[in-house]
Parts: structure tokens; sequence; C-alpha cells
């Protein structure tokens, strides 16, 4: 085609879209600026995401509002499967919301446009060296082209698997920590009449939580470079990768049918009802650690008169015999950004301050286990936390924040949902045993670099 | 179809042997002399296709874009994302799978409805619990029963129990955990939510149908099969034309239930248009392309309605 | 229908119906005991106890009622029009409608948001109604058009004889024989309005006006999901809908047995 012609269509289609775009959004303009600037210490916002709960997001907002009793904050929360749908219309309207959720990786490139850079406000809260005082892993994932486009309230890793204590000591079993343990665990538990492992790896993300976690034993570091296409996906690590994940059904680890299944709520609650002995989650799972947050847990899986037993993290099991160390990735759970449309600025800079780098606030943060808080040096407040079994569980689950938390490997950060999909895709074609690990290597490296071009 | 030729629930219920009254050409020239009925459709002309219709438009505008459903600038692509929609294996294997679907689905739910209309329009004792059990799950969001119906058909699950209580163990799987099998369940889930549409709709319709001649018929010596066959059936032609064509765009845009069961896998074997439109729109940000299956979509169920409303009446004649 | 006259044949029948009804009732059955398990009937506090659940069911009932308002009287007028009148290119403007059926919902969002701005709906009630009701009216308007098919010509050629416009023979005679599929198009109306989730989600701001479909999304969170009080949110979203059947399908039965037509 020649260039006049094109120009001339990329006008034609220019303007039709104008058509399109001002017979809807006439006078928002699509694209930044607007808004006003309000008060800091009074107003009304509204504050949007997928996450928390609507329960723990009232809990910091009455905190807030202990200290800043005039700002009214309206918390909406929207479904993780129905939230981009909400939020992309709505952010492009003065009528949407002042405080928006972010997550990190791709998508704060698309939202960058309608939040302000927050990097002034973190300077003017915790000064010039700020990105010395907060977790690393929520900058990286919350900036785009130098605009800090949301500012992190806390972090959730990956990489270990959670056990039921109960059931190994019933059974009698140790923890696995190699592959042929692993199998052999399972097989005992299944002599015993107890389910052994479960996930649900219908759902994408938590299929790449055990391939990373496994990959991080083949070659530490090989899954985190193919993420970011430094090394391809055919890769001879990723294809042992693929080999072992492959054996993880083929052996009789995952439990059957698990294609089918979706980590939440099938084999969350699987696991919370004590059907099967190990599941693969990460520091989020510390919530249900607690005697509170467990009984609710078991009860919300349907079993009456919920009993609690010894939740402990453990780490992934050394599945290549090489010694590698288990490895943890992590991304920032949730940033709070600031829409350019807001009408009341000042209040929601106060709000987002105040979440993200009050030490009260971080420590309510830490105290919810959810997320480890993006302030360094805050960390739960154990003596406060009733566990059910503090003997077995203490110890452990301190070990493993802490561990976590040092964590620099990325989750999702470097990964499009188009790469996800082949993930899955590939997760899935082993599963079902329709593809060698070579092909399914081959197969995801051609997705991906078509998807380059 | 569209009201060339009204016909009487008498005249399209007629038997041989009953009388019904004549429609013929007479009635054609009368109508000539009826007055103008634009303004009787006018109201919902504009409510839906004003409403929708600029949708449509839209859509179309933007299936000839790179877009992410965000940026202020769009790039103008032309046919690249149509292009790339038919070459997908996966957008074929959609297509594939919606022909399935629809197939089966309309079958049995038009066999189960009338079986069930017919059968409690009968004398069958404590009718109205039968048509509330049938209903209900009209009612229920897919979203909320998802996880039910995963439960219900895993490995574990009740289905395989039900399986090995009739003593066919050996036939219990995983069913929604395999590409051979997921897509039968869907279309098992299916016909359980919408069967109480069809069998209302023909309760309804055979509601319609003049009582004295089933009488007639049953007095010439027809039986049970033979009077649903010629009687009940032809009578509810209507109601089955429209039904299909609801059943063709209802699976055109299955969306739902393979959404939130499977999430369209394993391995893309429960995918539909309605989930790569999704998917595409959502979670990928691919809004030209979506836009541009929305459009396929469009097109596909404006042939399917014409292919049903030609036939439709075809068979009337 | 079926005539059966025998008792051994009648008793068939009914145990048919059963067995029939069996593999419909199954799924309801784990739903009511999954809304029961765990916590029994403190699930239904709980729900209950969600703050503004009825501020969300006078929102839904709002809602549901512009709804079925808009789409009957709109379904009546045009699906009289489509069958009892002459209108050149019918069957064009009859399958533009029926297209209207084919869109996505996802879709629809983008634009339908666009224009509910721009006119100053958003954040209102109509912002949901509206585009409800356009999405309803192509199915109801296929309904009730076949069954107005149904009414025989001569009953309105007989009211036109005597005088009556067309007007007349509307409120006379489609409106009193329509009740039946009027009844069942209440009820689909009342079904789509009442479950929809993502219109009332997105073009409704205001925390007071959101809906009862948002019941759930309190119990289902990132990294948590409660099936017990879904369920049992489930089955108290669905009741008002049931008992809305209950009610309307009386109404249908006695509405055809008024028999004008026959």
């Amino acid at each position: 085609m020649n260039t006049a012609r094109a120009g001339r269509r990329i006008r034609i289609a220019a303007g039709l879209g104008a058509v399109a775009l001002t017979a809807g959004l006439a006078g928002c303009g699509a694209q930044g600026g607007g808004g006003s600037e309000g008060t800091a210490d009074s107003g009304t916002i509204d504050w949007w995401g997928w996450t928390p709960d609507v329960n723990v997001a009232n809990t910091y907002i009455e905190a807030f509002n202990e200290e800043y009793p005039d700002i009214t904050v309206n918390y909406k929360q929207v479904p993780i499967e129905d939230w981009e749908a909400a939020l992309r219309p709505a952010l492009q309207t003065a009528s949407g919301p002042d405080v928006f959720g972010v997550q990190p990786g791709s998508r704060v490139d698309a939202f960058k446009t309608f939040a302000e850079d927050l990097t002034p406000l973190a300077e003017e809260a915790l000064g010039e060296d700020w990105k010395d005082k907060v977790s690393q892993i929520g900058i990286d994932g919350l900036t785009a082209d130098d605009k800090l486009v949301a500012m992190s309230v806390g972090a959730v890793y990956a990489g270990s698997l959670w056990v039921n204590q109960a059931l190994f000591d019933q059974a009698g079993l140790e923890h696995p920590t190699t592959l042929d343990e692993w199998v052999q665990v399972c097989e005992d538990f299944r002599a015993a009449g107890i389910g052994c492992f479960v996930q649900g790896a219908s759902q994408e993300g938590f299929d790449q939580d055990t391939l990373q976690a496994i990959a991080e034993r083949v070659e530490p570091g090989a899954w985190t470079e193919a993420s970011k296409g430094e090394r391809p996906w055919n890769d001879p690590a990723i294809v042992e990768t693929f080999e072992i994940w492959q054996r993880l059904f083929t052996d009789g680890i995952m439990q059957e049918g698990a294609i089918g299944y979706a980590q939440y709520p099938d084999a969350n609650n699987d696991f919370m009802s004590g059907k099967y002995a190990m599941i693969m989650m990460g520091s989020w799972y510390t919530q249900y650690a607690p005697e509170a947050g467990m009984i609710g847990a078991i009860e919300a899986a349907g079993v009456a008169d919920p009993e609690p037993f010894p939740l402990v993290p453990i780490e992934f099991p050394d599945v290549t015999g090489e010694g590698n160390p288990a490895g943890y990735f992590g991304d920032a759970d949730y940033g709070l950004a600031l829409s350019t449309k807001s009408d009341n600025k000042a209040a929601a800079r106060t709000f987002i301050t105040w979440l993200t780098t009050n030490e009260d606030a971080q420590q309510i943060v830490a105290n919810t286990l959810n997320n480890i808080p993006a302030l360094k040096g805050i960390s739960a407040d154990w003596d406060s936390i009733t566990l059910p079994f503090p003997d077995q569980q203490l110890t452990a689950l301190q070990e493993y924040t802490e561990t976590v938390s040092q964590a620099t490997a990325a989750r999702f950060l470097h990964l499009n949902q188009d790469e996800q999909d082949a993930i899955l895709e590939a997760a899935v074609s082993l599963a079902e045993g329709t593809a060698t690990p070579q092909e399914a290597a081959d197969r995801m490296q051609e997705t991906v670099a078509a998807l380059g071009e | 179809m569209v009201a060339t030729e009204p016909r009487s629930a008498r005249t399209l219920a007629a038997s041989p042997g009953t009388n019904a009254p004549s429609t013929g050409p007479r009635k054609r020239e009368r109508r000539a002399l009826q007055p103008h009925g634009l303004p009787w459709i006018l109201p919902g002309l504009v409510l839906s296709i004003g409403v929708l219709y600029f949708c449509i438009g839209y859509t179309a505008v933007i299936s000839t874009w790179e877009w992410d459903g965000l940026s202020p600038t769009p790039e103008f692509v032309g046919g690249r994302n149509y292009a790339q929609m038919f070459r997908d294996p996966v957008f074929w294997g959609a297509i594939r799978n919606t022909i399935l679907f629809f197939v089966i689905t309309f079958t049995v739910q038009t066999a189960l409805g009338m079986l069930f209309a017919v059968l409690l329009h009968s004398r069958v004792k404590l009718g109205v619990v039968y048509k509330v059990i049938i209903f209900i799950p009209v009612v229920l969001a897919p979203a909320i029963m998802a996880p039910v119906f995963r439960q219900f058909f895993s490995a574990d699950g009740l289905f395989n129990g039900i399986l090995e209580f009739f003593g066919l163990g050996a036939i219990t799987q995983p069913w929604l955990a395999q590409s051979s099998t997921a897509l039968w369940v869907l279309m098992a889930i299916t016909v359980w939510q919408w069967t109480g549409l069809t069998f209302v709709l023909y309760y309804a319709a055979m509601g319609q149908i003049d009582n004295s001649i089933i009488e007639a018929a049953r007095i010439d010596g027809a039986g049970n099969l033979r009077v649903i066959w010629s009687i009940i059936w032809p009578g509810v032609r209507g109601t089955t034309v429209a039904l299909a064509m609801l059943g063709a765009i209802g699976a055109l845009k299955t969306f739902d239930w393979p959404w939130l069961v499977t999430v369209a896998g394993p391995n893309h074997a429960t995918e539909f248009l309605g989930t790569i439109i999704y998917r595409q729109t959502i979670p990928n940000y691919d809004v030209g392309y979506g836009a541009a299956v929305s459009v396929v979509l469009l097109v596909l169920a404006l042939v399917m309605a014409i292919i049903l409303q030609i036939r439709g009446r075809e068979r009337a004649r | 229908m079926f005539e059966v006259r025998s008792l051994p044949g009648r008793i068939g029948l009914q145990l048919l119906v059963t067995l029939l009804t069996i593999p419909f009732l199954l799924p309801l059955v784990a739903m009511v005991q999954g809304s029961l398990a765990g916590a029994g009937f403190e699930n239904y506090v709980a729900v209950l106890s969600v703050g503004r659940i009825w501020n969300f069911f006078i929102s839904s009932i709002i809602i549901s009622a512009g709804v079925i308002i808009l789409v009957y009287v709109v379904t009546m007028f045009t699906a009289f029009g489509f069958s009892k009148f002459r209108i050149p290119g019918k069957e064009v403007y009859f399958w533009l409608l029926l297209a209207c059926l084919t869109l996505p919902e996802v879709v629809l969002l983008a634009p339908l948001f666009a224009t509910s701005v721009s006119t100053g709906l958003y954040d209102t009630y109509w912002a949901v109604i509206l585009p409800l009701a356009a999405l309803q009216v192509p199915f109801a308007v296929l309904l009730v058009r076949n069954f107005i098919n149904g009414i025989p010509d001569e009953l309105f050629e007989a009211a036109r004889v005597d005088g009556a416009s067309s007007w007349s023979g509307f409120i006379h005679l489609v409106i009193p024989l329509t009740r039946p599929i009027a009844a069942a198009v209440l009820i689909f109306t009342l079904i789509g309005a009442w479950n929809n989730y993502l219109l009332p989600l997105v073009f409704l701001q205001d925390p007071a006006k959101q809906t009862i479909t948002l019941l759930p999304s309190y119990f289902i969170g990132q990294f948590s999901h409660d099936q017990t009080k879904v369920l049992a949110s489930a089955v108290l979203t669905a009741l008002p809908e049931v008992i809305a059947y209950l009610c309307l399908q009386r109404l249908f039965e006695r509405g055809l047995s008024a028999g004008a037509i026959k």
C-alpha cells in the first residue's frame, strides 16, 4: 500500500474513531487532565479495587478516619473477573473512582495515562531516599516510563507448599523433599485413604506458581529470563521444568481431574476441609493459619463444627535433586493509583499516602496476613495473633514471612496475558499428555515469538 | 413468516377431517386496505435498534483498530483483525463447538420441553411441583452454579458416585478435565438450565390449541402419539421456530458456562465465540480483535435467523 | 393432552414425570445443601446482615419494575404491528430487531458507557433500565408476535366491521388475549433484569443504587471464596423470581382457560 493512501486511510479511521469517541465521550476528552484539587483533609473519595475484601478495606478506612475524620472513603469491591470490564469505561469519566487499585505488570502501562505520577507523593511522605524505604518489588511492578503509576500497599509471594500437618501426623509421614519422596508420600497417603496434593490446574496463575517453583529448582532464574524474553521458552531448563510438571500428573502427585478444577473455591475448599494434605499457595495463605481465619475458611468450605488444624508452609521439594535453593517470587498485590479525573485529588492523596507509607497503617496491613507490607521494617505482630498450634506453626510462619519477603524474582510482572495463555496451554497439554515437554516448549516459544512480531 | 400469512391457532392445529375456516386470497386483498403499521412497531425499533445499533456500529469501527480499550490513539489496521481471526485454529474450533452444541442442546431441549409440557397438560398430580423444579434453573446465575457443577462432575463428585451406585463404576472419569468430555458436560448443564424456558413456552403454546380438535381426533380414533405428532407438534410450530432462533443465537453467544466452569478449556475444548470475545476484550486487552469476532458473530447470527425464518415459513406452507 | 384412563397408566405417567424431573432437582439439592453447609443457617443470617442488603433489594425492584413496564408496553405495540399490519420491508425490520440479541454484553459496555455519560444518564437507574429493556424487547417481540399470529384475524375483522379502530382493537382484543404470553414475557423480563450483574456494576456508581446481584461478591475475594454464603445469597436472590413464577403461572393458566380464543 502506498504511503499516501495509507495516510488517508488512517485519517479516515481517525475520523471515524473521533466520531465514535465524541459521540460517547463528549466533553470529557479521552486523555488525562481535568479533575480538581479539593482539600487535603475533607471530602468524599471513591476507591475501587478487586482487592482487598470489603471487611479488610473497612478496617483500613476506620483506622484512617480516626486520623482524618472528615474524609469519607467509599470502597467498592469489584470481583477480579469483572474488574477490568468495570474499571476501563469508568476511568474515562469524572464519575469514576478517585483512587483505584492497579495490578503490577503489563496493566500498568495501559493505565498510566489515567493516573497521576505519585513520585512527588512518595518523596514528600518518605523523603528523597523513599526508594530505600519500601520494597523494591512494589516499585518495579507499578512504574511505567519513569512514572510511579501506583503506590504498593503490600506484596504477595508464591513458591511454597502449604501442608495440613495433622494429616501428615495421622499417616505418619514426613514432608517430601525430593520428587521421589513426593511420589512416595502421595502413594502412602492414598493407601491411608487421604488425598495428597490438590491443585486447581484449570487456572493459569496457580499453574504458573507450580511451574516457576519447579523451574527454580531446575536452574534458578531461568524462568524469569524466559519471561523477560532473555532466553527462549524451549530452553533445556524450561523443557526439564515441563517434564517434571508432567510427572506430577503421570506419577500420581496431582489429584485426578486436576485440570478440571479451579484453585478457588474447589481446591482450596478440598484442602481446608481436610481432604488433601498439600496445596500450592503463597504468602496470602498465612491469613488462614490463625485460629479465626482458619475456622472461617473451614466453615466456608462447608464443614460444620470446624476444627482447626496446624497449617504450615514448607519448601517446595527439590524436584531435580540438584540442590538448588527453593525459589520464591512475588509481586505487589496491588497499588493505589490516583485518577487524573478525580475531583478531590488532595483528599485522595492523603488517603494513598496514609495507607502506603504510614507506619500504623502498614502495621494494620501486616496484621491482616494477606499482604506483606510495602514499607520495610514492618512485620506482623505475632504476639497479638492467636495461632491454634503455636508450637508447630509460629517459627515456621515467622521464618517463612522473613524468607519470602527477601525474594526479588517477579511472579507475573514480565508476562502479559497472551504469554500467560500460552503457559496455560502448555501446562494443560502436558497434563493431558497430548504433548511431550519438548513439543509443548517449542510450541510455546513459537506462540510467544509470534506475539512479539 | 412475518405475518404475510397470519395463521390462527385453529388453522395451524387443523388436522385432517376438521373444519378449519378457510384462509386465502380473499384475506390478502383485505389486508391491503389495512392501515399502515409502521407507527406500531416504531417504539420497539427506536428502543432496541436505537440503543443497540449504536453499539453495533461502534463495534464495527473498533474492529478495524488495534486498540487496548484505553489508549486515546488507536491504530487503524483495516482488516488485519479479521485476517488474524480466520487464520486462528481456536476460532474454527469455536465454530465447530458451537454447531455441535446447538444441534445437541436444541434437540434435547425441544424433546424434553415438549415432553414435560405434554405430560403436565395431562392429569398429573402435583404438577406445580414439577413445573417449579424444571423452571428454577432458568433463574439461577451461572456464576453461582458453576462451582456446584464442577464439584458435581469432578473425579470424586456426585455424578461419578451415581454411576457407581448403578454399577457403572467402569465409566467414571474426571468429566470436566478431559478435552473429550468437557463439551458434553457443558451441553448437559445448558440443557439443565434452559429446558425450563422451552417447557414454559410450549406449555403456554399448547394451551392455545383448541381442545375440541383434540377431542375430535380422539373420536376419530387417534392415539396419544398420533395426537402429539399431528396436532400438538404442528400447533406449536411458531414456538419451535422461535426457540430454534433463540437457541442458535444463544449457542453463538455461549459464554457464561464454559468461561465459569472450564475457562473454555481444557485446551480450548469448550471454546466458543463468546469466550474468545471476552478473553480478547477484557483480559488480553485486544479490544479490536474482540470486536472483529463480535462482528462475525453478529453476521452468523443474522444468517442463522434468516435460514431458520425461511425454513420455518417453507414448512408452514 | 395425554389421555390415560387406566390407573396403572396414570401411575406410569406420574412415575415418568418424576424420573425425568430428578436430574433437574439434583443440582438444586446440591445448591441448597451447600448453602446450609458449614455454619448452617448462620450463612443466611450472614447474608441478610450485609449492611446494604435492603438497599440492594429496593434497587433491584426499581430496575426490574422499570424494565418490565417498558418492555411490556413497547412489546405489545411492536408485536401487534408486526403480526397484523402491512409494513413495507417488515422482514428487514424484524431481522434488524432480532440481530440485537446477538451482541455479547461485554462488547456493549464501552459504547453504552460512552452514551450514558454523554446523555447524563450515568449513575441513574435509566442507564441500566434502558439497555436492559432494549436487550429484552427483541425476544419478547418474537414471542408475542408468534402468539398474536395465533389469534384469528376474524376477531379483528369483526371488530373493524363494528367500526372500532386499530387502537381499540389493541386495547380490547390484544391486551386481554395476550395475557398468557404476557405473563411469560413478564417472567423472562424479570429474570433478565433481576439477574443482570454487569450493567448495574458498571453504570451505577452510587453504593445505594447497587443491586442484589452484587451480594455474592461480599463473600468472594481475590484469595477467598465462601461458597456456602455465596450459595445462600443465590437462594435468597432466586426466591423472588420463583415466587413471581408461581404467582404468574396461575395467571397464565387462568388467562388460558378464560378462553376467548376457543
